[in-house]
């Protein structure tokens, strides 16, 4: 879990320099990163803020971008249900991307063991998140612009990370390319759900060749 | 302020937590559930393609892109090693000494 916490490193930086750069104060930036706590969200939503955008349409636009949620917790939900309320809410607070990457043993949240290790791994994030934010609003006080450093190429590499090793069938393998042209496709088409509808497109064709390989 | 980040905060969890609750008026059958197996590296994919494909929104498809070079340097290393720390670390490397 270490390598996926130094990896939200870039965004954190570029949340909290971002923030107090379009007129939040240090405490406002410190405390999305405390309550949200959804890197893409953050970006997307203090570049709204700072154009006034009415608060309805920012708040759709980060339901928008935080829909692939729903995906994960369909995914983990056989694992997790028959666990009590105490433990599903800490949960559901950090099941990011990074934590959903690390759900994918049958047994993960299953036994006591790998519960404490999935709590962990996602309270570390959320801890180191807003370490990350809070060098990013010093950061953003004392530098002028951090936003073409590139510091997004850093996700890129994390997810290539966890992705292509997965990659063992026919059928993740045509869900990776399918999800990789049809993202790409749907954002330059300027779809606002570019992302859930690549992720649903790419997890069908993944399905198909996974039943036509059986068959 | 403060209402606009709360209000953020219950959307973003509530997306988390929806399909966590215990009772829901439907169930995944093993139809549903290979599908969903497969949105770890759908979303993960989705996400970063256009990361590295469209660096400043416009289509950049060549080795003039630095992501391009890094996100293929990424991909060689994972695929040989499986490593996250190397994976990252190559990638970044390579992605640096272009930009």
């Amino acid at each position: 879990m270490l390598p996926l916490n130094l990896a939200v490193l870039p965004w954190g930086i570029l949340c909290g320099s971002l923030a107090v750069q379009n007129g939040f104060t240090p405490i406002e930036a410190q405390l999305m990163s405390l309550l949200v706590f959804a890197g893409s969200a953050q970006l997307v939503a203090i570049e709204l803020i700072a154009k006034n955008t009415p608060l309805l349409t920012l708040l759709i636009t980060v339901f928008i971008i935080s829909a692939r949620h729903f995906l994960y917790g369909l995914s983990v939900r056989h694992k997790l249900v028959g666990h009590r309320l105490r433990v599903r809410l800490p949960v559901s607070f950090v099941l990011t991307d990074e934590l959903f990457a690390f759900s994918h043993h049958p047994k993960a949240y299953q036994t006591q063991a790998r519960l404490v290790y999935a709590l962990s791994a996602g309270f570390s994030f959320y801890v180191f998140w807003n370490i990350w934010t809070l060098i990013g609003v010093v950061a953003g006080s004392l530098l002028p612009d951090l936003t073409n450093l590139g510091l997004d190429f850093a996700i890129a590499a994390t997810f290539i990370a966890l992705v292509i090793p997965s990659i063992k069938n026919k059928a993740t393998l045509a869900t990776v390319v399918t999800a990789g042209i049809s993202a790409t496709s749907f954002k330059v088409m300027g779809l606002e759900l570019w992302l859930v509808l690549a992720a649903l497109l790419s997890m069908s064709v993944g399905y198909w060749v996974d039943k036509g390989v059986q068959s | 302020m403060i209402i606009t980040l709360c209000l953020m905060a219950a959307i973003t969890f509530m997306t988390r937590y929806l399909f966590l609750h215990k009772r829901l008026p439907f169930e995944i059958g093993p139809k549903g559930q290979k599908f969903l197996s497969f949105s770890a590296p759908a979303v993960l994919t989705a996400i970063w393609v256009p990361i590295v494909a469209l660096p400043s929104g416009e289509l950049h498809l060549s080795l003039t892109n630095p992501y391009i070079i890094g996100a293929l340097t990424a991909i060689v290393v994972a695929y040989k090693t499986a490593n996250i720390y190397a994976t990252t670390l190559l990638g970044m490397i390579a992605f640096y000494c272009f930009l």
